[in-house]
């Protein structure tokens, strides 16, 4: 062993010091050459001939320098040098096939490492936290099918107490902040954050200190209200200023001091979100003011809890654990008889799960596309690397005589097999490093594209060693399903029949020649399938998109105000209202303005129980609205009549329902002037019906409009703060209308941040972001299938052409007339294309169904797209085929029966 | 270089013996273990160039030899080989071998 160790070691000496050890070989050869010619020289012969006589003693120098050489090299490596550069040259000399090689593989692979990369960075990358194993996520069961992950302030507060199950647990909700900078205020992305948030984050803070159990009390910390930055909050709003901690800020209009800061690579328990800001969370009813959450109790559904687990308790433990607590943890926070029914009524039950990687509730969207998404790309890897495979058997096939000839030299087979997939090695080799340069970019850019939707939304693709680790395993296994079929067919055969070429097809060259077509008709399947789920998806988009809305999306403009930090109320603020619409009319190209409480298709909904004829309530969706809402969103008004000014509160509460919510509350009667009710803990409130309108969707695209109900702006009680959304019906660029807006309203409220203009059909694109991305990477990748596939019926054409020239010119020569050729040559590959699509029919019928829950309006069979898709391949097929079919015409009989 | 057999007449094994021998009584270069071997064989057995450079090549690897860059005789630089512990064990067992091997060559052939 030890000198096993010696040897290896002088050995790699030997291989950085080249240049001295073929110093001293010829040293040590030259002064032996000289002692022979010496003593050569004493027994009396002449210079000139004991130089010859030397000389001719030792031989060919060069062959002696080799033969030592090789004692110092490590022979493996030495072999794998030689089996690269070969396989270089080989490789330089088909730049064609080497350029559709990497392209295919770097697709491949890229396209994997892509996707893998965004759900790496968003479901499984761990928090950059100590011990992030350790966390866990809190949900509550409520026996409906999804689990809800929203905490109320109440039942967070009862979990928090407790430490058997866990040794801290915490909540923190995604906030913006108003901060005062010098020139108006800013909007600032923050969280709201409980006392145990950095305790069980362990992370220590850069300067200063972390928010502690003291600062999350009702209240605050009696020494004065703390806020924690983040470190590119510190770098933008102090210029990383040493003495920042002690420093104050405005936060919605309350003084805040800065107690510390926290290091870059802390971002809290949402991966997806970067908050510049921690405020603690018993501090929300100061920051929100009179219409804050946590005063809603049990009502309000808002908070993420995680926790940390106590040492030595499984995850499994902490989930039983937790739903046992739930009996005692409700019951502690009922305060009197009615919450007690209300906690009763609806069965929850807490459950731990895994929390490693913090929790976002976009995961849930996006989980199940994102999947799907990973199979379509593994569908093309897998035909990249058939493609690559059935090239590589059929230049295999052609460079036969050239690997017979190495053979019939001494080669050993495991040699030649080893130079082949050092070849495709190379290729897989290349083809990988060019995917995964391009893999974080294409990566951000997807996610920018699919999450577009959902806010400020930091996804982290950036390579670590999970997606490195993949992309390794995946170029690997390509190189070798590429390459060693291919290298074990191409050095199997008996020396004779290598070395003579291809004019005798015997039985066992037309076996080898199907293997080559199985891949291809595999290849043509897989393509079919592709096509299959891209034609689905995209038409289920498109029919989507054709649904309607219920109004009129395009031309319609959004504006939000944001007057919450406002003191204006009653009257005052409907005098603003209208001063600001009016200031809108006069815009040009503006044909509609109008106020609302909820924009649609912005995942913000507002739903109550009312009840109509009959006791029985039922869910209804809200809305409050100014006059003109309806004819700005171009919803028909059925029966009665839309809201005026005039409806105050004073002359009785009005409501306008929706046909939907009619036929669900008086499915009798005619709703017009009829009552409905809506009773909650304290007390009955009664509308009287003015209006009946068109049903128009609310919460996305698929679900169908829900039963709503429309409330009069001018009867707003100010239970949901003084905030609205101008809903703008506008021809023309939104462009001059936001400054207008914004001069606007600043100009009446200099306070007031700035108004965002967002276009509805913006909403709606935004809305359908992963159906459209989905779609747009299911076409894009029956597109590459396409192509693929193409250039492989094209390329194996035209090998299995070349080899037949011969044959072909045998042919001619007896007769044959080109025509017959051509469409001899172009049906070798109808067979192939004839079996690969029945395959591939089957399969995407079987297949088409795992996609049925994405689809909208569009059944997983429909035959359309099937037709469609048949219909591509074929004519790919086709068009793949006629080049070496009309090429094999060309060939002159009399040159082909010549040639080898 | 492989197992073959060199042409001449000495297996390697052999020669590496012989080598081994030769350095016993301190260090040499190439040249003067192929001379003091063939007048030591009185003149019967000649180590071919061939054969001599990579025994002893592989043998430095093996690590039986240590080598050392000199001046030789005649104030050339030479590269000098010596023997290693490994060396002088080694020496001891092929003699060893060998030994028994002649003998038995001998009881063999001297038989009727």
């Amino acid at each position: 062993m030890a000198h096993n160790l010696h040897e290896f070691l002088l050995r790699l000496k030997a291989l950085f010091l080249k240049r001295r050890l073929d110093r001293d070989m010829a040293d040590e050869l030259a002064i032996h050459q000289a002692m022979l010619q010496d003593r050569l020289k004493r027994q009396g012969v002449s210079q000139a001939e004991a130089v010859t006589q030397a000389r001719r003693a030792f031989g060919n120098p060069s062959r002696w320098h080799e033969r030592l050489r090789e004692l110092w090299q490590f022979r493996t490596l030495h072999n794998l040098g030689r089996d690269v550069s070969f396989s270089v040259r080989v490789l330089r000399k088909s730049p064609g096939f080497t350029f559709i090689a990497l392209l295919t593989l770097a697709l491949g692979v890229g396209a994997n490492t892509t996707v893998f990369s965004m759900i790496n960075g968003l479901l499984l990358r761990p928090l950059p936290v100590p011990e992030s194993d350790r966390l866990a996520v809190l949900g509550i069961d409520e026996g409906s099918p999804r689990r809800n992950y929203s905490f109320s302030e109440p039942l967070f507060r009862g979990l928090e107490k407790r430490h058997e199950t866990f040794s801290q647990v915490f909540a923190f909700s995604n906030h913006d902040f108003q901060v005062r900078a010098t020139s108006g205020t800013e909007s600032v992305h923050g969280q709201l954050v409980s006392g145990d948030f950095f305790n069980a984050l362990e992370t220590p803070p850069l300067l200063g200190r972390t928010l502690v159990l003291i600062d999350d009390q009702k209240g605050g910390n009696p020494s004065g209200f703390g806020v924690v930055i983040s470190e590119s909050f510190w770098q933008r709003w102090f210029n990383r200023a040493p003495n920042v901690v002690g420093q104050k800020l405005q936060i919605d209009n309350t003084a805040f001091t800065v107690v510390g800061v926290m290091p870059k690579r802390f971002i809290g328990a949402d991966p997806l979100s970067r908050p510049d800001l921690f405020v603690p969370l018993a501090l929300e009813p100061v920051i929100d003011g009179a219409h804050n959450i946590t005063a809603a109790g049990l009502h309000a559904w808002w908070l993420d809890v995680l926790g940390r687990m106590q040492p030595g308790v499984t995850l499994k433990q902490a989930d039983a654990q937790v739903a046992a607590s739930t009996g005692a943890v409700t019951h502690a926070l009922a305060t009197n008889a009615e919450d007690l029914k209300q906690i009763e009524k609806h069965h929850i039950k807490f459950a731990a799960e895994q929390g490693s990687a913090g929790f976002t509730y976009v995961r849930m969207f996006f989980s199940k596309p994102l999947t799907a998404v990973f199979a379509m790309c593994g569908g093309i890897l897998l035909l990249a690397c058939m493609n690559l495979a059935s090239l590589l058997m059929a230049r295999g096939a052609a460079r036969q005589p050239e690997l017979a000839t190495r053979l019939a030299l001494g080669a050993t087979r495991r040699r030649l097999v080893q130079q082949l997939l050092v070849e495709s090695l190379l290729i897989a080799l290349m083809g990988t490093v060019a995917g995964l340069a391009i893999a974080p970019g294409v990566s951000k850019s997807l996610s920018i594209m699919l999450l577009s939707g959902e806010g400020d939304i930091h996804v982290d693709t950036s390579l670590d060693i999970r997606v490195f680790a993949f992309a390794a395993l995946a170029s690997v296994v390509a190189a070798l399903l590429v390459g060693l079929v291919p290298a074990l067919q191409a050095t199997s055969k008996s020396l004779n029949e290598q070395i003579k070429s291809g004019q005798h097809t015997t039985q066992a060259q037309e076996r080898r020649r199907i293997l080559p077509k199985i891949m291809m008709a595999g290849e043509v399947a897989l393509a079919l399938m592709l096509v299959v789920g891209a034609g689905l998806l995209a038409s289920s988009l498109v029919r989507l998109y054709l649904s309607g809305a219920g109004f009129d999306i395009r031309g319609l403009e959004n504006i939000s105000i944001s007057l919450d930090k406002q003191p204006l109320a009653g009257d005052a603020l409907f005098r603003f209202y209208r001063q600001v619409e009016d200031g809108l009319r006069r815009q040009p190209g503006v044909t509609g303005v109008s106020f609302a409480r909820m924009v649609p298709f912005t995942h913000r909904t507002w739903d109550e129980d009312l009840s109509g004829e009959s006791d029985k309530t039922k869910d209804v969706f809200h809305n409050r609205v100014a006059p003109d809402y309806f004819r700005a969103m171009r919803i028909p008004i059925f029966a009665g009549r839309d809201f005026t000014w005039n409806d105050s509160p004073a002359s009785g509460l009005k409501i306008i329902i929706n046909q939907a919510a009619a036929k669900a509350l008086f499915p009798d009667r005619d709703p017009l002037g009829q009552i409905i009710t809506k009773k909650d803990d304290k007390t009955t409130t009664q509308y009287e019906i003015v209006g009946v309108v068109g049903d128009a969707k609310y919460e996305d695209l698929r679900s169908p409009a829900p039963p709503t109900a429309y409330l009069p702006m001018t009867q707003d009680d100010g239970g949901m703060g003084p905030s609205y959304n101008a809903v703008v019906r506008a021809s023309g660029a939104p462009g001059p209308l936001a400054d207008a807006a914004r001069s606007l309203i600043q100009g009446m409220a200099p306070t007031v941040p700035a108004p965002v203009l967002t276009p509805m059909s913006l909403t709606v694109d935004e809305s359908l972001s992963a159906e459209r991305t989905m779609s747009l990477l299911a076409v894009f990748f029956a597109a590459c299938a396409l192509i693929v596939t193409a250039v492989g019926l094209y390329g194996t054409l035209a090998y299995s052409t070349a080899r037949r020239t011969n044959e072909i010119g045998i042919r001619m020569a007896l007769g044959a007339r080109r025509t017959q050729v051509v469409t001899m040559v172009f049906l070798e590959n109808a067979g192939v294309a004839l079996v690969g699509t029945t395959l591939g029919l089957i399969a995407a019928l079987l297949a088409s169904r795992l996609l049925a829950s994405f689809l909208y309006g569009t059944s997983a069979r429909d035959p359309w797209v099937f037709a469609g898709s048949i219909l591509a391949l074929a004519l790919i097929a086709s068009a793949a085929s006629l080049l070496p079919a009309l090429r094999s015409a060309r060939i002159n009989p009399m040159v082909a029966i010549r040639c080898e | 270089m492989g197992q073959t057999t060199d042409t001449g007449e000495l297996i390697q094994g052999t020669l590496e013996m012989l080598i081994l021998k030769a350095l016993l009584r301190g260090p040499l270069h190439g040249y003067s273990v192929a001379e003091w071997i063939q007048q030591t064989s009185q003149q019967m057995l000649r180590v071919e160039e061939g054969a001599l450079y990579p025994a002893l090549h592989r043998m430095e690897l093996r690590g039986l030899l240590k080598s050392k860059w000199g001046t030789s005789d005649n104030n050339r630089r030479a590269k000098f080989y010596e023997l290693t512990a490994e060396g002088h064990k080694k020496l001891d067992v092929e003699a060893q071998r060998w030994a028994r091997l002649s003998s038995a060559v001998a009881f063999v052939m001297q038989a009727s």
